[in-house]
């Protein structure tokens, strides 16, 4: 086994097994842990895909940003009051049967794509590529993106607000 | 070399978890991480493709999901703390206060 | 592949004797600064033993873990915090081919690896379950959040001038001027770099999730011996890090006369930390809102103009862009 499928074998079984322990861990403070192991994961898979530049960038915003905020309201959820929420289920069985169909689903569409049979050589400098793309094809979203910042900013202001 | 197949099937279970976690689960902050889990599945699906075709254009997307993503716990989360504010409990089905 | 290893254990141990004595070299500056002579006695001349001495104790102590502790969180972070310290130094260059990896995406590396480490100092906040750990971890995710943007946009300003990511060609265009030395533009980032990294670090004036007086010793209260050592052992790596980076970015790296690369480029590191280290012991600590105003209304407008001013500048023809 190669140096690169053993990477992956690894990466994606932790990442599996912290996704499913996401889900299902009892403990919210647990479960945000697991989060940023299958978000580290992840990033790993993407060095593996080429793909640094995506990998710095999942682990800069996730792992710095998304988790951090979500340990925030962790804490601010969890220990102001005394008892901590039990956390109920719900559905279980109605739940699997319907992930079951999504899972079936994505197979299915997924094996119908038709893929190069051989991959074409990657540009030169791919973190390059992506940043002329951003600034010239895709610079319309990317503005759209900022605007949408300033809304969530807004939004975010609005709800940490002091009450009048 | 791992084929891209094998990274897309793993994307697809990973965001069939996620899809567990939010039909499931009742805790508005464990729905929230598996919807990060299912974005999270879709840019590997994406990454994975995009290696395929040796463009970079996934990999923008893939950069868009992100930033989009983080924007949405932002709101998403004051969101939810004020809820619990007001209701002083944590749970989905509070969120019904938000019709009208 | 088994030269990479070994390269990897040299370096590591490098650095972690290198960060060992620079607590060494900290309290000796200290000392001086308030007119003391610091660590004397251990090992002749001036106490140099004083940082082994000080790991040994560490090491033999007893180990506490609270009874109501998250124990596996609790015994996880001090090394979840100690990780990406040392990864940052996968990716610095010391000298021209000196370094592990130079990364084409290398500051990105750095910026995305150090900022890893708050979720080691928030396991050990809750894990410790101890008011005044979690008090401190919930003011670290607050600082490091609010400071984390600034830092990061500052450090963006000598890519701009450089037009690269990769950190060794952010060097070779410092050959004839260092980016410090940058009219105008030069001198503010490096203040702003200087401010963002104390913050980031938590150093005096901005050291409110340790707080001494008020939160006893911040998120680490519970920890003991081992843990303590591994904890602290990553601060100082951090704060070792940081500072190859700001010389890497703002003074030039290897870039000097006389003396080889690597000792150009670990005096201008030590710089850096000294010239934190004098802050920290001349300033008082700052309450927590002021710190974070400081951050979102100063220092990140402040930031962003002078990040659009570089771009201008650089769009002028002013860079070095290859």
């Amino acid at each position: 086994m190669s140096l690169e499928a053993a990477a992956f074998w690894g990466l994606a079984l932790v990442l599996l097994a912290s996704g499913l322990a996401v889900v299902l861990s009892k403990n919210l403070f647990h479960s945000v842990l697991y989060l940023a192991l299958a978000l580290v994961a992840t990033a790993g898979l993407f060095l593996l895909l080429q793909a640094e530049f995506l990998a710095a960038v999942q682990i800069l915003l996730y792992a710095g940003g998304v988790i951090t905020i979500v340990v925030f309201a962790i804490v601010v959820t969890e220990r102001l009051v005394g008892e901590r929420l039990v956390q109920t289920n719900r559905g279980i069985v109605n739940g699997g049967l319907v992930s079951l169909a999504v899972l079936i689903a994505i197979i299915i569409f997924v094996t119908r794509a038709t893929l190069p049979q051989t991959p074409p050589p990657p540009p030169a400098d791919l973190t390059q590529a992506i940043g002329r793309d951003l600034l010239t094809r895709f610079v319309l979203p990317f503005e759209l993106l900022a605007v949408l910042f300033l809304a969530a900013l807004l939004g975010a202001l609005f709800f940490a607000r002091k009450e009048e | 070399m791992v084929p891209e197949s094998y990274y897309t099937a793993l994307s697809a279970i990973l965001f069939t978890i996620g899809v567990v976690g939010v039909l499931v689960r009742r805790n508005p902050l464990v729905i929230f991480m598996s919807i990060e889990l299912m974005l999270n599945a879709a840019n590997l699906a994406l990454v994975a493709f995009g290696h395929r075709f040796g463009a970079a254009d996934a990999q923008v997307l893939a950069f868009f999901v992100m930033t989009v993503a983080a924007a949405e716990v932002a709101v998403g989360l004051a969101i939810i703390v004020t809820i619990f504010r007001l209701r002083r409990r944590l749970s989905v089905d509070e969120l019904s206060i938000m019709r009208w | 592949m088994m030269r990479d290893v070994l390269a990897a254990f040299v370096l590591l141990n490098v650095v972690v004797l290198i960060v060992t004595y620079l607590t060494y070299v900290e309290r000796k500056f200290a000392a001086r600064m308030q007119s003391r002579i610091g660590p004397y006695r251990v090992g002749r001349p001036h106490g140099w033993l004083q940082p082994i001495a000080d790991a040994i104790k560490l090491l033999i102590k007893e180990d506490i873990v609270p009874a109501l502790a998250d124990r596996p969180v609790y015994n996880l972070a001090p090394i979840v915090f100690l990780l990406p310290s040392l990864l940052i130094f996968a990716t610095i260059p010391f000298a021209p081919g000196l370094g592990l990896a130079d990364l084409n995406i290398g500051i990105l590396f750095f910026l995305a690896v150090s900022s890893l480490e708050i979720v080691g100092l928030f396991m050990g906040g809750w894990g410790s379950n101890n008011k005044y750990a979690l008090l401190s971890a919930m003011r670290a995710v607050n600082q490091i959040i609010s400071y984390e943007v600034p830092f990061v946009v500052t450090a963006l300003i000598p890519v701009l001038l450089a037009g690269s990511l990769k950190l060794s060609t952010i060097v070779q265009a410092q050959e004839g001027l260092w980016f410090v030395a940058y009219p105008v533009i030069g001198q503010l980032a490096f203040v702003a770099f200087i401010v963002a990294t104390i913050a980031s670090e938590n150093r005096v004036p901005f050291d409110i999730l340790e707080a001494e007086s008020e939160l006893v010793a911040g998120f680490r209260v519970e920890y003991s011996g081992m843990k303590f050592a591994l904890i602290q052992l990553a601060e100082y790596t951090h704060m070792f890090g940081v500072s190859c980076l700001g010389a890497l970015l703002f003074l030039g790296g290897w870039l000097g006369p006389g003396l080889p690369g690597w000792a150009w480029f670990l005096l201008k590191a030590l710089f850096i930390f000294l010239l934190v280290t004098w802050v920290r012991w001349s300033f008082v600590r700052i309450r927590v809102d002021q710190i974070l105003g400081l951050s979102w209304k100063v220092l990140l407008p402040a930031t962003l103009v002078l990040l659009m001013a570089t771009g201008f500048w650089v769009a002028l023809g002013g860079g070095h862009v290859a």
